[in-house]
């Protein structure tokens, strides 16, 4: 019991949410820009974040009247500048063949100007905004649906929701509009959450609706899980700057992709929902308390840090599924020498090489000058592989402190032999001993490769 | 009954010692509200709905449960179906909610009219304020079904309806009431009471139900 309540102080409840979060950090100015979707628009542009295009707004009735219908392109959306939940907006996708006065919805509905007109006017009135209070009506240009996407959604267009606190990404959802939620990315009307891990981008786990776990998208065998988000670096970057320019301390930043323009935002929220938790099987709480306090300085700064604490997840599973570790093509990795002596450097994972090798350099600082002046000394400059019989060789290598094995190379001078010592190598902390062969690496990039024999227990992720 | 030295001061003045009991027992109401709402996460209408809706349970008294919730339920039914009627008409709002009270206020009248034919006399007895206490609930019903839906609009109605009957049993409780009289101080609590859940930032009891499913992998 008591364990169950310790587990629970990870996640983020309403309470929470509005004391601790939205109160103090979500001040009125913020709040405006995010109930106000032109003010948002303008704002966002002039800081030069995409936006979805204004094509026209109707403040008022007599605005409505002298209206040009034939100003309107073939497709766009209309909406209520402070409409929330995805309530009164209308979504037309091309013109009636033949009659310049009707358009048709998704769902291949004919919609003549009197309904649009009508539509406006409950818009006008405030019947989609909160409280009731009169509204103005805008239309905006309709976003391109990613070729991605498409299998996975329902008409509409799906959008990415990030939950960024104090510069940092915290927490993202992609939101799938389904046949229940009538084409809207929203979770109280049914739409698809799924979890995104930050690091990667690449989607987790999902939900249906307000807590429902499902695997694949309804009526289909396309597994939710493992969908690699595009421009999601950008999607990040654009969220934290969001947040710089609105001044919403803890904001939910809503972003589309569109299939031309690439991503962009929707609206901002200053109130962001709890549903996220759900479909990232994850506690917020957890998140906004590791971010609290950090200085972050830079928007890259920002991303990293939210990429760095906030991913991993699906790298977690794998290893737990194949008991070996994800690691990149580029790691850094531990070297121990002689008497424990640690350096760590960058070093090339190669699966292309069988052994391991290290820059003479390197091996100097672990310790094994001496192993190495002396094998140059005795070895250097003579052709030993044809000079002594191997006897000779084996006798000659044994006077050599430290030195454990050789390995012969073949180069455009002929063949020679490299020495070969005995380290411990720390890849993502597990430490492996291992047989390394020390060759001249001055001119190449990384100071170590290490080679297949030493990467039994790993998993190479490229994208890493 | 012994009352407060202040509370007989008020009766002498000559306000009815009922008015005062009603009048010390809306903030324990309101606090009963207030607690629902953070620590348990039933949300109801506000809190004036939950709150008069149990005065009015009250004022249907000696019956009031039996009745108060057969007509609190009946506003709810009618109000939905008049939606359902109206919404392929596309109205504006203040029209609609004009028509759906209309429909409920004669919707009523039936059902007394009805209670008077079976010889119900306790419902047509029926004072005249709590009955519109309940059909004014209808506009608070229908700006959430047009906000939130009606699915959200009948499940918050439902939690009114339950706070309100907690709050019933609450005010009808005679102990607390002679409690109240003999030491009105104890309303001052409520101020602490509210202050700490004002302050309150853990889960609603809501929320563990919600999350459930997650605790595991936490």
């Amino acid at each position: 019991m008591l364990d169950f309540f310790k587990k629970s102080s990870g996640l983020l409840g309403m309470n929470a949410r509005n004391l601790e979060y939205i109160r103090p950090h979500n001040r009125k100015r913020g709040r405006e820009i995010a109930d106000n979707k032109l003010f948002c628009k303008r704002v966002l542009k002039k800081n030069g974040l995409g936006v979805p295009a204004l094509i026209a707004k109707i403040r008022t009735h007599e605005e409505l009247e002298r209206f040009d219908w034939t100003a309107l392109p073939a497709s766009f959306a209309l909406k209520p500048n402070r409409g929330f939940g995805g309530e009164g907006i209308l979504v037309v996708y091309a013109r009636k063949k033949n009659n310049p006065e009707a358009w048709v919805k998704a769902n291949g509905d004919i919609i003549a100007i009197g309904d649009i007109k009508n539509h406006i006017r409950n818009i006008l009135d405030g019947s989609f905004s909160l409280s009731n209070i009169p509204d103005i009506a805008f239309f905006e240009e309709r976003l391109t649906l990613l070729k991605l996407f498409k299998p996975y959604t329902y008409k509409g267009i799906p959008d990415i929701r990030v939950i960024v606190f104090n510069h940092v990404p915290v927490m993202a959802m992609l939101r799938l509009p389904t046949k229940a939620s009538d084409g809207k990315a929203n979770l109280q009307q049914g739409a698809i959450g799924v979890g995104i891990d930050l690091a990667t981008g690449t989607t987790t786990s999902a939900i249906l609706g307000k807590g429902h776990r499902i695997e694949y998208a309804p009526d289909t065998r396309l597994a939710l899980s493992g969908i690699k988000i595009p421009y999601w670096k950008d999607i990040l970057r654009m969220s934290v700057e969001a947040q710089q320019i609105s001044g919403l301390g803890f904001l939910g930043a809503d972003i589309a992709i569109d299939r031309e323009r690439g991503p962009v935002i929707l609206e901002l929220n200053a109130r962001p929902g709890l549903s996220i938790q759900l479909a990232n099987f994850s506690g917020l709480k957890k998140r906004l308390e590791r971010v609290a306090g950090l200085k972050i300085k830079t928007v890259e700064r920002g991303v990293r840090v939210g990429m760095n604490l906030f991913g991993g997840e699906i790298e977690e599973e794998i290893e737990e599924l194949s008991g070996k570790r994800v690691i990149g093509s580029i790691e850094k990795v531990k070297f121990i020498g002689k008497d424990g002596k640690e350096i760590e450097v960058e070093a090339k994972i190669d699966t292309g090489a069988d052994s391991t090798a290290i820059d003479t350099e390197l091996a100097k600082e672990l310790g094994f000058a001496e192993t190495l002046r002396i094998f140059e000394e005795k070895v250097a400059g003579r052709d030993v592989m044809t000079e002594l019989t191997k006897d000779e060789r084996t006798a000659l290598f044994s006077e050599i402190p430290d030195l454990v094995d050789t390995i012969p190379i073949k180069s455009s001078h002929g063949a020679s032999y490299r020495p070969m010592i005995r380290i411990e190598c720390v890849i993502d902390t597990l430490t492996v001993p291992a047989k390394v062969s020390v060759i001249d690496r001055a001119h190449l990039e990384y100071q170590a490769i290490i080679g297949r024999r030493h990467l039994q227990k790993f998993l190479i992720d490229v994208n890493k | 009954m012994t009352y407060h030295p202040l509370i007989a001061f008020f009766a002498e003045q000559g306000v009815p010692i009922q008015t005062v009991t009603l009048l010390l027992m809306l903030p324990i109401v309101a606090t009963l509200v207030a607690f629902f709402r953070q620590v348990v996460g039933i949300k109801a209408f506000g809190i004036y709905t939950p709150s008069i809706i149990t005065f009015a349970l009250l004022a249907f008294d000696p019956n009031g449960l039996k009745y108060g919730i057969a007509i609190f339920v009946s506003v709810i039914l009618v109000g939905m179906v008049t939606r359902l009627a109206l919404k392929r008409f596309r109205l504006l709002y203040l029209p609609r909610v004009a028509i759906t009270l209309s429909i409920i206020s004669l919707a009523i009248l039936i059902i007394l009219v009805i209670g008077g034919i079976y010889n119900r006399t306790g419902l047509a007895a029926i004072s005249i304020f709590p009955l519109l206490i309940m059909i004014t609930l209808a506009e608070k019903f229908v700006a959430t079904q047009i906000e939130k839906g009606s699915r959200v609009a009948f499940l918050l109605a439902i939690e009114t309806l339950l706070i309100s009957i907690v709050g019933y049993f609450l005010v009808s409780w005679d102990a607390l009431t002679a409690l109240l009289l003999s030491y009105p101080w104890i309303v001052l609590l409520t101020f602490l009471i509210n202050f700490s859940l004002g302050k309150w930032t853990g889960l609603r009891v809501t929320e563990y139900f919600r999350f459930r499913k997650i605790f595991r992998s936490l």
